[in-house]
């Protein structure tokens, strides 16, 4: 799970992981600048998707996914547990990462909150 | 970077745009675009960011090529009583028919930008209804659109039209 808060006054993103999942995901925090996000999506299939190779962080089929993946040339983040509470948030070219698959404690409102910041 | 794009983007925002039509955007998952669009759930992303993208793409497609055209058959009408039965059959008649109403009941009171799409829409409908009904047309666009919302519910639009 975790923590996502839009920054208006520096326009930014940023995602907060605490407790195992930091340790998970080997990452505390993800700060975007919001103009690197093209949008957001709660999609619960996402975590059926193929993961692709684990660069960094843990990944128990089934229980956890976490922590840096790629595949067909893309770069994933993903911090999910509970897949019914993953967002999908899908990043510009000069990212390091294409996509982050993010669980987070109330999707609906989280897409909301980053589809606002973004629409201005 | 990503591979290079295997798809018709087009024929894939008229298949999403059927299906926000037919279920609404809430009832429309990731799932099922990437299953009715045969597009890889990467390459949804890739193209078009998200959801919301996607069916804001949707629904200015179905304003230029479904409502503007309807709107123009309309405006060609003069008389009052074939402009407005023109209006309730095609207006909104397309394809994906209802999209509009659909995301004016659904998506315009969070959506600034649904909001000003579907603000496009309704006004293209009250200018064609200008022609035939003068000042009236606003009130006229109005039951126009009502008439649409019970055809949709499958009731019969009210013997007047």
């Amino acid at each position: 799970m975790a923590r996502i808060a839009v920054d208006r006054e520096n326009r930014l993103l940023t995602a907060e992981f605490e407790g195992l999942d930091k340790l998970w995901a080997v990452k505390s925090r993800l700060e975007i600048p919001l103009a690197h996000v093209r949008g957001a999506t709660h999609d619960p299939g996402m975590a059926r998707e193929p993961k692709g190779i684990r660069v960094a962080g843990t990944h128990f089929p089934g229980v956890v996914t976490a922590g840096r993946f790629r595949r067909g040339g893309e770069r994933f983040f993903w911090s999910v547990k509970n897949p019914e509470k993953a967002v999908v948030i899908e990043l510009a070219d000069d990212e390091s990462y294409d996509r982050l698959v993010i669980e987070v404690d109330d999707p609906r409102a989280t897409v909301a909150l980053i589809e606002n910041a973004l629409t201005r | 970077m990503g591979r290079p794009r295997a798809f018709d983007a087009d024929q894939a925002v008229s298949t999403a745009a059927a299906l926000f039509a037919t279920h609404g955007y809430e009832g429309t998952s990731v799932d099922d675009l990437v299953a009715a669009t045969g597009i890889h759930r990467g390459s949804l992303y890739k193209v078009f960011g998200s959801k919301r993208n996607l069916h804001l793409t949707a629904l200015r497609g179905h304003l230029d090529h479904e409502i503007r055209p309807a709107a123009a058959a309309i405006a060609a009408l003069t008389h009052p009583g074939r402009a407005t039965a023109a209006a309730v059959a095609s207006f909104d008649g397309g394809p994906a028919a209802g999209l509009l109403l659909l995301a004016a009941a659904e998506r315009a009171p969070h959506d600034p930008e649904v909001a000003a799409l579907v603000a496009e829409g309704f006004a293209a409908l009250e200018d064609a209804l200008r022609a035939s009904h003068g000042d009236a047309a606003p009130e006229v666009a109005s039951t126009v659109l009502g008439a649409r919302l019970r055809l949709r519910a499958g009731l019969t639009a009210s013997k007047e039209h």
